[in-house]
């Protein structure tokens, strides 16, 4: 897929008219190191995903330049924040440029009055928030991945928070922000056009289009943040159950229980405490007749989450909740960004220990459909389960996605032992996350809801969930991006450039 | 609704149970594998595939992860933003040279950047949560280590590595002064006027920074013992603990340095080290026991351990008010790699006159000074970028004195503190004027200034 030497000097020359030689990186490990993010991949097939170099710019006329000359050189151009991005999004599918945007992180402007601050997209929330803690304040895009991915990622996949109950998730915080275009020009995009506006209805609303793109409509070069006053109080309390059904009949009581400060609710599924019960010794006793877990959140000032928290105790108390106590609710929701992901919790059916990474699959799905699509999910890991130990099953959540519990943020989480991985597992796998994506559909639900769905396998229905928008998504692929030099590949876009397509 | 109905639920695969418990169903064990295999190495392995053979569980265990929890923690990657040179990078190169991708020529300059600090294992979830159960923890700092001695070994070298560590060898100590000559002739200047005895069964051990650079912290230490009515004498023949070549990735250089020194303590009938250097402090409770096993039967004792202890017992009591206001800089190896950080800050609280802001011990993963793990050796530039971070961070706290635990430490964040306006000072020079010791010896400073980098052909 890479460039051949002759296009590369020439390439590199050109850039050299932007960047310094020290932004510009072509060793092998500076491109094998940005060829893969945390989502398993054919790591045997390695080699096929890498950039031809990486850019390390620092504004966004860097940015607006590299993107120019690749334009007019015809090469792939591939956003890359975090690196933490579950769909393959920040991988290279055609070689090209890896935009790296990591060194743009720099908080360009505190508004305390009007409760925004602007930063480079390569900050990430928690570094942020740090800074904002001495005023009081805090930006509250909560995804498990909060200590490690960055603002300009969050745009490119228009994530989702876990206390977006309460604030929103960060299609609702980002106000606006500066835009490198596929050709190289710059906007300023927001709801209008305005910088700190969270509300306008003059001309389309393209905030949207320009978000969860995964880089396939250009690089958001620095972001425009809504901010809120850092919670005074946070109650979490985590509540066990001795069965499903009472445990996911608690979780939409609570989720339609409106109260204020309610930020979210978890449901832990079968399946996932028994993945928690691998540990119990390494961290939290989860004891034999707990079957499901629930967890609440409440942000808020200590007297409004207080009375809040004890009408959700009530409710939780009515479907026949057992309350873990304040130790391990406390501990658990602290530990909520960290307990993803430990590969040593994989094991073979047998039981041995190893090294798997974590993968999940997810989808919208409205609360009424959970247990139904529960049940397939699972059926489908067991299947591949029951072919090889590549595969382990770690279990079932599903977090509210809004304020009154009409849909919910399903994941299921799949070890996968890399080190086993071959064309053969690979090919299961893409089947499965196929297979995985018809069950939400079948469901009406939105697959791959959070992490966007551009990736091998469950790509191939987003025609399907879209419809006529997937046509529309070609038109604008087209309309904004002639030459196809963002990140090619992803999103089955390049329907948007084969003969016969509607011009 | 239920999720254990329908037809799966004869199927052992089908409903949720833990691996491993024992009152699984046997069936589990015994359904057929398609795919898994054991591992075998290639016919006629690379040499870097032999190497990432003893490392491939460890580094596909942060691969698997990649989630990079430790990246906003790592004192070079925060100042540099480089992916390549972040601690998950440094175990993803391991599987590519497992997969036969890439080779240890390919990868070995990217393994300069890092100060072994050590944050990113406390940051890992692998660690946090389940490492120690499963014995496996997340070891980062010996995966570089043991990538750096793989290249030395292989005769890849970094130029101004291969030339600190001729000159170490040359004169037995680090040529922490340029072109200074530093040797063995030189090694208990610092202590001049102080008289004190060589041999016996306790000796202090005084690392090259602070014998030849920064020779007020051995001062302050030797006279704090003296006033407490500690006995100990000084080495006899001192060589440079080999803990710089460990990291460094000159091991044998390293072992043939150890191995002098203990013989030396052997011949003076030395049974106890007393130890002010962090830095030594991880050589001799971490790699001469790697090197000599059960026959390293030497008592290892931290001086800001014994000092805390000393005023514990009232035998040492700090009396002249410091009008300062401090923060303290946790060094890496004693807070994150050792996990003490009590102790220092038992000893700034009893010292009366201080203003002490302190930064919690948790919060100083992410601080570094960046003096460590032979950054400073080959990448000055970054090792200063690092210390002015930690000093803006100092600086936000409104002090006009930053304390540290370190003597390599301490001419780095001395440097940026000249530009902050914030005195670096050693702890154990604090609490010599609290104790009303008038110290003497030299902060570094002009005299020496710059050497450590400047000098590096
Ligand atoms: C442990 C863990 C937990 C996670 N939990 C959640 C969760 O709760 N909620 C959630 O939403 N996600 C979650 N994720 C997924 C991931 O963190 C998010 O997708 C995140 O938004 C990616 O951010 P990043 O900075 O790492 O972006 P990257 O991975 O670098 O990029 C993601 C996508 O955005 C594009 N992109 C990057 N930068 C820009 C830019 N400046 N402009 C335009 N496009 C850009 C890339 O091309 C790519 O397609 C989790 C991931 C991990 C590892
Ligand atoms: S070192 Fe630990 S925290 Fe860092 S990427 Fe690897 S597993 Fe994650």
């Amino acid at each position: 897929m890479t460039i051949a030497v002759e296009r590369l000097d020439e390439l590199v020359t050109a850039l050299r008219t932007v960047l310094r030689d020290e932004q510009i990186l072509t060793s092998k490990p500076d491109r094998y190191n940005r060829a893969r993010v945390p989502a398993p991949f054919p790591v045997h097939r390695w080699s096929e995903r890498l950039p031809d170099l990486a850019v390390l710019p620092t504004s966004t006329e860097e940015v607006a330049g590299v993107v120019r000359i690749a334009n007019d050189l015809r090469v792939p151009v591939v956003p890359r924040d975090g690196g933490t991005g579950l769909t393959d999004g920040a991988v290279p599918l055609r070689g090209g440029i890896v935009v790296d945007v990591k060194r743009m992180n720099a908080i360009k402007e505190l508004d305390l009055a009007n409760r925004t601050v602007t930063v480079g997209t390569g900050i990430n929330m928690l570094k942020l928030n740090e800074q904002l803690a001495r005023h009081g304040l805090f930006y509250p895009d909560d995804p498990a991945s909060y200590p490690c991915s960055l603002v300009g990622g969050r745009i490119g996949t228009s994530g989702w928070s876990l206390i977006g109950s309460r604030y929103g998730h960060t299609r609702d915080l980002v106000l606006s922000f500066d835009h490198v275009l596929p050709t190289g020009e710059v906007m300023h995009v927001g709801d209008g056009v305005g910088h700190k506006v969270s509300k306008s209805s003059s001309g389309y609303q393209l905030k949207h289009l320009f978000m969860g793109h995964q880089g396939t409509l250009g690089i958001a070069t620095a972001a425009t943040l809504k901010l809120f006053p850092k919670p005074e109080a946070e109650l979490s309390p985590f509540w066990a159950f001795d069965n499903y059904d009472d445990a996911y009949a608690c979780v939409g009581a609570l989720a339609r229980a409106g109260a204020a400060t309610f930020a979210g609710a978890v449901l832990f599924d079968e399946w996932k405490v028994a993945y928690l019960r691998r540990d119990d010794e390494a961290y939290i006793p989860q004891p034999g007749d707990v079957r499901a877990l629930v967890c609440a959140v409440m942000y808020g000032y200590e007297d409004e989450v207080r009375p809040a928290g004890k009408r959700l105790f009530r409710i939780a108390k009515e479907h026949g909740a057992r309350y873990l106590g304040d130790e391990i609710s406390q501990g658990d929701w602290a530990a909520r960004h960290d307990r993803y992901a430990t590969p040593l919790h994989g094991r073979t059916k047998a039981g041995q220990v190893v090294p798997m990474s974590w993968h999940c699959e997810d989808a919208a799905i409205n609360y009424t459909d959970l247990p139904s699509v529960t049940k397939s999910w699972h059926e489908i890991v067991a299947d591949l389960r029951r072919r090889t130990d590549v595969f382990d099953d770690w279990g079932m959540f599903a977090y509210t996605s809004g304020s009154t519990g009409v849909d919910y943020l399903t994941e299921i989480d799949v070890g996968i032992w890399e080190q086993q991985l071959d064309d053969r597992a690979w090919e299961m796998w893409v089947k499965a996350k196929r297979d995985l994506a018809a069950v939400a559909l079948a469901h009406h639900g939105s697959i791959s809801a959070c992490h966007g769905s551009c990736r091998e396998g469950e790509v191939d229905l987003v025609p399907d969930e879209l419809g006529r928008g997937f046509d529309v998504m070609l038109d604008i692929k087209r309309a904004l991006d002639p030459n196809n030099i963002m990140n090619p590949g992803k999103y089955l876009l390049d329907r948007a450039y084969e003969a016969g397509t509607r011009s | 609704m239920t999720q254990l109905d329908g037809p799966g639920a004869s199927d052992p695969v089908s409903v949720p149970f833990t691996p491993g418990m024992r009152d699984n169903p046997e069936e589990l064990a015994a359904i057929p594998d398609e795919i898994v295999r054991a591992h075998v190495l290639p016919p006629g392995p690379t040499r870097s595939q032999e190497f990432s053979e003893q490392w491939r569980n460890a580094a596909y265990s942060c691969f698997s992860s990649g989630h990079k929890f430790c990246r906003e923690v790592c004192p070079v990657t925060q100042v540099t933003r480089n992916e390549s040179w972040t601690p998950t990078a440094f175990h993803a190169n391991v599987v590519a040279m497992d997969k036969g991708e890439m080779t240890i020529e390919e990868i070995a300059a990217d393994y300069v950047n890092c100060t072994q600090c050590g944050a990113c294992e406390l940051r890992c979830p692998n660690t946090l949560f389940t490492g120690d159960f499963y014995r496996f923890r997340t070891r980062t700092v010996d995966v570089v280590k043991a990538v750096r001695a793989f290249a030395v070994e292989s005769g890849v070298h970094q130029p101004a590595w291969q030339s600190w560590n001729e000159r170490t060898d040359e004169r037995s100590h680090e040529p922490v002064l340029g072109q200074t000559a530093v040797s063995q002739e030189h090694v208990r200047d610092w202590s001049d006027g102080l008289d004190l005895p060589i041999g016996g069964e306790t000796v202090l051990f005084v690392d090259c920074e602070a014998a030849f650079y920064r020779t007020s912290v051995p001062r302050a230490v030797a006279q704090i013992l003296q006033l407490a009515g500690y006995e100990f004498g000084l080495m006899g023949n001192q060589w440079c603990c080999g803990g710089p070549a460990a990291e460094m990735g000159y091991v044998d250089q390293a072992k043939r340095f150890a191995q002098h020194n203990l013989d030396d303590w052997r011949s003076t009938g030395t049974k106890r080290l007393l130890v002010l250097d962090p830095h030594d402090y991880i050589s001799f409770t971490e790699d001469y026991p790697k090197y000599f096993g059960a026959d390293f039967d030497i008592e290892v004792v931290l001086v800001v351990e014994l000092f805390a202890e000393l005023i514990r017992e009232g035998k040492l009591t700090p009396r002249v008010p410091v009008e300062r206001a401090i923060t303290y800089h946790d060094p890496c190896r004693l807070n994150k790699r050792k996990g003490i950080w009590k102790e220092p800050r038992e000893i700034l609280r009893s010292i009366p006159g201080l203003d002490f802001k302190d930064v919690d011990r948790v919060t100083q993963w992410s601080y570094c000074s960046g003096g460590g793990g032979g950054l400073p050796v080959e990448k000055p530039e970054l090792t200063a970028a690092i210390s002015a971070s930690r000093l803006e961070n100092a600086a936000r706290l409104d002090v006009d004195t930053l304390v540290s635990a370190c003597p390599w430490s301490e001419r780095p964040l001395g440097e940026a503190g000249e530009a902050a306006d914030i005195d670096v000072v050693d702890i154990h020079e604090m609490l010599a004027e609290s104790l009303g010791i008038e110290v003497g010896g030299s902060r570094g400073g002009s005299e020496g200034s710059g050497a450590r980098g400047g000098d590096r052909s």
